[in-house]
């Protein structure tokens, strides 16, 4: 009788547990039941490393850890999934494309100057990119989020097909026939950037040499432009690189990504000292997007791989909360409907079991919250099995205890029968319930992952339960001799004729 | 106590009903995904959905009541003039290849595309708005899967699956024995095959199409498969002390006989929340609960009436 009592006691203790848990910490609800957005970033191997290591994600994750940072993105997580993937969460966010604009590239700025005797085919190959440039502008609709208020940009120098064809055929670009306007357009200022690229020295200072970066607006024009400032070495990098070119007509490079996004000409008043105070902006005619991206990028760092965005999953929130009520109503009428037939098939224990199935879902609520799991569909499902799992042990034992009592036994002989012969078949299905489980979630992606990992909490506690509680229970209940008769487990009809009128003694 | 060897239901007076029944089912299934594969616009033998193509899926709610009523055409037609920002050097994706669908009488529009940059579907969705808007934003959902991840995907749910059934088969095969465990997968190739071959006629009659979620489905219909089989397995090994000296046939009937009580609850129990996820459940879990339904009555079918009277077939000993 202790043994039980102490059962009974550790039961109560649990329940108490679960439920101050689940008031105090609550269940953290996926995206797709509340809305929001996932990225999923692939980090790609480059240069001398062929594959992705622990360490390397490692580092590209810090590095996209402080830019998420940078974009104030509430409650957003970053987690590494398998040796090369990253995935982003970003609750509550609908657009996730400046995350995307953010996190996608490696940002990889240098500074570089223009090597001597190049001057000439420079000043070509930049006249022709800002008209291109400015050309593209005009084209593009507004974006949705630029100020309204700015004032419109400048009517762009006319670049007309004839013009624009002759510049190709300069640069040697050959045009398949049917390109628009606009990829045309988009060819040549690549070609440029190569071009420009070809000119420039090697890369002087780099975005390690950065100690901060930040963003104004431009004293003159509507453009917004990205400060820097250097740390000591690339302040003094900085002022040698200037004044090596001060009053040349060379121009300093920005190049970002192994796209030259600034080309400034130094003036001859630096020709002593370089520019010195160690720091610097880059006016690249941004919008104030681009330059908040950029400054974002810069604080957070260059990457040290290149990452690739694989996916990107967003769900509206009305879309989420409609799942959410759908599910639930299901998952509810499901159970109330599993409680009413366990109550009118076995009786007296069938009230014992749904007692017993309530609490297991609460361990398993709880269990969620503590670990804690993000609940998202698949795993609802795996939760929806789980009981049906659960369910089933109980079906189990209570069919032995049938059997034992049409076989003549006694009332609590058959409970403790029932309960031992079900055993290695409950086990069994567990187990291998359980071995489905951890190759699911080894090998399996995030949604498979989710569902295995509701599944395999929910059969460890369905062992738990149908072996600890449901027996602690039903021995409680026979404990009061008034509810000790086989009629309540069975239909007198099915019980041996002799022994069915008294109730029989208990024995454990 | 001996139970009394006098099944009530003898499942061996009825297995060649049984079998031609399954072989029946399994038949069909291979026919439905012979032909989803031969069928030039699927080529698989289920009908892949985003999750395994990649691409990018765009779904937008329309905030209008009562909404007017618009054609794929006319989407389609909106869509070629929508011109897409493209990265530097790259040529933008054509919208002429989306693939359109109005939903609830076009208050709801779903559009398949090729992979799309997060400021692709941005434009998109903006350009939808402006097209056919005003938009709900809280109903707008747009996924985007690139195309290696789909197969990335296939291969992790493949693998897995594999390696629970050599998991399963070498616990059974530890427990019971070799004809246990090679039986007990049959009967999980046979729910597993059957579920598939439901779902490749739907893909092929409906346009269903399979996602992660199925796979999902399908690992549970395994698992859940092995289990019931257990069951039958375990009520064997028990009688084997009491029952050994007769004939392995009228072990397995009365095994089954035993059991079939528990065999029937459980699948109606563990039925019963999916019957409510079908009715009540949104439409994201629908198709998800129609396979676990069907693959579970199919597993607890087979646990009765394959697994079991193929057993003193294959053992002759």
């Amino acid at each position: 009788m202790g043994r039980q009592q102490g059962w009974f006691a550790l039961i109560l203790a649990l329940t108490i547990a679960s439920g101050a848990l689940l008031a105090n910490y609550g269940l953290q609800l996926g995206l797709d039941l509340r809305g929001g957005s996932q990225l999923t970033l692939q980090v790609m191997p480059a240069g001398a490393i062929t594959r992705v290591d622990s360490e390397q994600l490692e580092a590209v994750k810090d590095v996209l850890e402080r830019r998420i940072n940078g974009l104030g993105v509430a409650e957003s997580t970053l987690q590494a999934v398998g040796n090369d993937q990253l995935v982003l969460q970003l609750p509550g966010e609908q657009d996730p494309s400046q995350a995307a604009r953010v996190l996608g590239s490696t940002a990889l700025l240098e500074f570089r100057a223009q090597k001597p005797g190049t001057e000439e085919e420079m000043r070509g190959l930049l006249a022709l990119k800002r008209q291109a440039e400015s050309v593209l502008r005009a084209k593009r609709p507004p974006s949705v989020s630029e100020d309204p208020t700015a004032p419109p940009p400048p009517e762009p120098p006319a670049l007309s097909p004839q013009d624009l064809s002759k510049a190709l055929t300069s640069l040697g670009i050959e045009v398949p026939t049917g390109t628009s306007e606009v990829d045309q357009i988009e060819l040549l200022l690549r070609e440029t950037n190569r071009r420009i690229l070809s000119l420039y020295g090697p890369p002087l200072i780099t975005g390690k040499d950065l100690t901060s970066a930040g963003r104004q607006q431009q004293a003159t024009g509507s453009g917004w432009e990205v400060t820097l400032g250097f740390n000591r070495e690339g302040g003094e990098k900085f002022a040698s690189l200037t004044q090596s070119i001060a009053g040349t007509g060379r121009v300093l490079g920005i190049v970002l990504d192994g796209r030259s996004i600034s080309e400034a000409s130094v003036g001859e008043q630096f020709k002593v000292a370089g520019i010195t105070g160690g720091s610097a902006s880059i006016t690249g005619n941004f919008t104030a997007e681009e330059a908040r991206d950029l400054e974002v990028q810069l604080r957070g760092g260059s990457l040290p791989l290149p990452v690739k965005i694989v996916e990107v999953r967003t769900v509206g929130p009305s879309l989420g909360a409609e799942n959410i009520r759908s599910s639930l109503v299901a998952g509810l009428s499901g159970l109330v409907l599993v409680a009413v037939f366990m109550v009118a098939v076995y009786r007296l224990p069938g009230i014992v079991a749904v007692v017993a199935l309530s609490l297991y879902a609460l361990f398993n609520l709880a269990i969620y919250a503590l670990i804690p799991v993000t609940l998202t569909l698949p795993g609802i499902a795996g939760f929806i099995l789980s009981v049906g799992m659960a369910v089933d042990a109980n079906v189990l034992i209570f069919e032995r205890i049938k059997e034992e009592l049409r076989g003549g036994n006694t009332l609590i002989r058959s409970i403790d029968t029932g309960f031992s012969l079900a055993l290695s078949s409950i086990i069994d299905g567990h187990v291998t319930g359980l071995i489905s489980c951890a190759a699911l979630f080894f090998l399996g992606t995030g949604l498979v992952k989710g569902f295995a990992v509701t599944l395999a909490i929910g059969l460890v506690l369905s062992l738990f339960t149908a072996l600890t509680c449901t027996r602690t229970l039903l021995r409680l209940v026979m404990s009061y001799p008034a509810l000790r008769r086989p009629t309540y487990f069975l239909p007198s009809r099915q019980l041996p004729p002799v022994k069915s009128a008294a109730p029989q003694p208990g024995l454990a | 106590m001996t139970p009394a060897p006098s099944p009530r239901f003898r499942i061996s007076r009825h297995r060649r009903l049984a079998w031609v029944g399954s072989l029946l089912a399994c038949g069909l299934s291979l026919l439905g995904l012979a032909l989803c594969w031969l069928n030039p616009s699927i080529g698989a033998p289920l009908r892949p959905g985003l999750d395994f193509t990649g691409g990018t899926q765009v779904q937008v709610e329309r905030d209008c009541a009562p909404c007017k009523a618009i054609t794929a055409a006319e989407i389609r037609q909106g869509l070629s003039s929508l011109d897409l920002p493209s990265p530097e050097g790259e040529i933008a994706p054509s919208l002429g290849s989306a693939s359109v669908q109005v939903l609830d009488g076009g208050r709801s529009l779903l559009l398949r595309l090729p992979a799309l940059e997060a400021d692709q579907s941005k434009a998109l969705v903006d350009g939808l708005a402006g097209k056919f808007g005003p938009l709900l934003k809280s109903g707008t959902s747009v996924n985007t899967i690139g195309p290696t991840l789909g197969s990335r995907l296939l291969r992790g749910s493949l693998i897995s699956l594999l390696v629970s059934f050599a998991g399963i088969a070498v616990y059974i095969s530890i427990n019971y024995s070799g004809v246990f465990a090679f039986l007990a997968l049959l009967c999980l190739a046979h729910d597993v095959l059957i579920t598939c071959g439901l779902f490749a006629w739907l893909g092929l009659l409906q346009g269903i199409e399979v996602d992660s979620l199925f796979a999902v489905s399908l690992i549970t219909v395994a698992g859940y498969s092995v289990t019931d089989t257990v069951v039958v397995y375990d009520r064997i090994r028990e009688q084997r002390r009491t029952l050994g000296d007769l004939p392995l046939v009228d072990q397995v009937d009365v095994a089954v006989d035993a059991t079939l009580t528990r065999s029937l609850y459980t699948s109606f129990t563990t039925l019963l929340p999916l019957v409510a996820l079908i009715f009540f459940g949104g439409s994201t879990l629908f198709w998800f609960a129609v396979a676990l339904t069907v693959g579970i009555a199919v597993g607890s079918w087979s646990s009765i009436g394959v697994a079991p009277t193929l057993l003193p077939v294959l053992s002759k000993r």
